[in-house]
């Protein structure tokens, strides 16, 4: 049976998922500084306990610790993001107001993803960001695909909404 | 629209009319360029192998592995398995009864927890409970034995014919087949034999024979015979004389012709069987005959 104390097994579980993790609490929290150290602390977690963990386990094992980390504990700061923006860049005849409307759209949804509640955030983060489905999600977050599609619903309204300036 | 709709749209679960419917509503272009834009957004970067790296070399190979422990925890699993069951054999050792059993021709003496002194004559056997001795100083007898009990609360020399039950004296117990004797050396001495308490001061002795209780005299000395060696009888049914013959001398003892209800008064020694055979012979006016361990007692002729 195969073991996360084995070298090969835990390198492989955290290839899959530590960029995950540090996603994960970065959207929650807006800190790359904790996110980095949750990664590792979740993952020193495991090792430790490699012996009780198995590896279909690891998975939301990581998850649980880096989010039992910082319950509570630290205040999230302004989420930044970068904005890859390729598809506008390759285009030659963009327009001046066209680069400016860019621009101001990114920075009015930027203030929107800070706006909205913690778990809001993660959820469409971690969908639109990270592709991860919603059942995905639910899992990680230890609620249901229901309680995730809502907060994917309100979301993307209250982001509408704020952008739209209704 | 059902609910969550917006999410379901992300997700591409709408049915094709609920899109349609959607599409056609004043906020879809908004959404759409939401949908867009959110999906052109980004994450920090994280470099996987240097987090790998920095984990590896600051908490993993330094530190202790974990796994180690397994082996210890099988062993403190099978350390208190094996304290358990030496616990619970230790009590169970600790709640049996001592036993004392002595065999033809031979004797023994046995000290008890409050220093009280058993003596037992030969095929004998007591068991106590050392282990609930200063609660109920309690012994069983089968046999013969003499006692010294130290003073303290009551105690009970148990037999199936009789109990015996005395604070602190010096009393002799013969408890045999058909033959059931106290005698009281010291102090005073209760015995209750059919459920009927009989007290018995020192000097003085309870006998029953057959279940009739028999009158007699008082004892010789401050120690019963057997104790120096000597086996003393007064108006005792022979068959009882030859009994603790065989008992004393570890000899098959048989009669030819003779009544073994005559009763005998007189003593034999303990050590030496020819004088024993003898001091029975004599008063009894009867014959005798040794071959190996078996002795014959007959009346007139010698038989062939």
């Amino acid at each position: 049976m195969s073991n996360v104390c084995e070298d090969h097994i835990f390198s492989k579980v955290f290839k899959t998922h530590s960029k995950t993790v540090f996603n994960y609490i970065f959207y929650k929290f807006g800190n790359e500084e904790k996110a980095h150290d949750a990664v590792q602390e979740a993952f020193v977690k495991l090792w430790q306990n490699c012996a009780k963990v198995s590896p279909e386990k690891a998975k939301s094992y990581v998850y649980t610790v880096a989010n039992n980390l910082y319950l509570n504990v630290i205040k999230a700061e302004k989420v930044r993001l970068k904005h890859a923006d390729s598809l506008v860049k390759d285009r030659t005849n963009e327009s001046p107001e066209f680069l400016m409307e860019e621009k101001e759209y990114k920075e009015k949804l930027e203030n929107a993803l800070n706006a909205l509640p913690e778990n809001q955030r993660t959820t469409f983060l971690l969908n639109r960001i990270d592709g991860k489905k919603y059942a995905e999600i639910a899992e990680m977050e230890g609620v249901s695909v229901k309680a995730i599609e809502k907060r994917m619903h309100l979301a993307l309204k209250s982001l509408r909404e704020r952008i739209d300036g209704i | 629209m059902q609910e969550n709709y917006l999410a379901k749209w992300l997700s591409g679960e709408l049915s094709e009319e609920e899109l349609r419917e959607f599409q056609n509503s004043e906020e879809y272009a908004s959404y759409q360029k939401l949908k867009e834009a959110s999906s052109r957004l980004a994450a920090p970067e994280f470099d996987v192998d240097l987090a790998l790296q920095r984990l590896k070399d600051e908490h993993i190979d330094n530190a202790p592995k974990v796994i180690t422990l397994n082996p210890f925890r099988k062993f403190l699993r099978v350390a208190a398995v094996i304290a358990v069951l030496l616990a619970g054999s230790y009590f169970y050792v600790n709640t049996l009864n001592e036993e004392v059993t002595t065999d033809f021709a031979e004797r023994s003496e046995v000290v008890l927890p409050d220093n009280s002194e058993i003596f037992l004559n030969a095929d004998s056997h007591i068991s106590y409970s050392k282990k609930n001795w200063d609660n109920k100083r309690n012994v069983d007898l089968e046999g013969e034995a003499f006692f010294k009990v130290a003073k303290g609360k009551k105690f009970t020399v148990s037999t199936d014919q009789g109990t015996v039950s005395v604070l602190g004296t010096q009393f002799n117990v013969e408890n045999r087949k058909g033959f059931f004797e106290v005698t009281c050396y010291e102090g005073l001495v209760s015995v209750t034999h059919n459920n009927n308490e009989s007290k018995l001061p020192a000097g003085s002795s309870f006998l029953v024979i057959n279940g009739k209780i028999i009158k007699t005299g008082s004892p010789d000395g401050t120690l019963p015979s057997w104790m120096n060696n000597e086996s003393n009888f007064e108006s005792i049914p022979l068959k009882y004389v030859f009994a603790e013959l065989e008992r004393q001398f570890n000899v098959k003892v048989s009669s030819k012709n003779i009544d073994i209800n005559t009763l005998f008064t007189g003593s034999f020694n303990n050590t030496d069987l020819n004088m024993a055979l003898k001091s029975i012979s004599t008063p009894s006016q009867t014959q005798y005959k040794i071959e190996g361990d078996n002795v014959l007692f007959y009346a007139g002729n010698t038989p062939q």
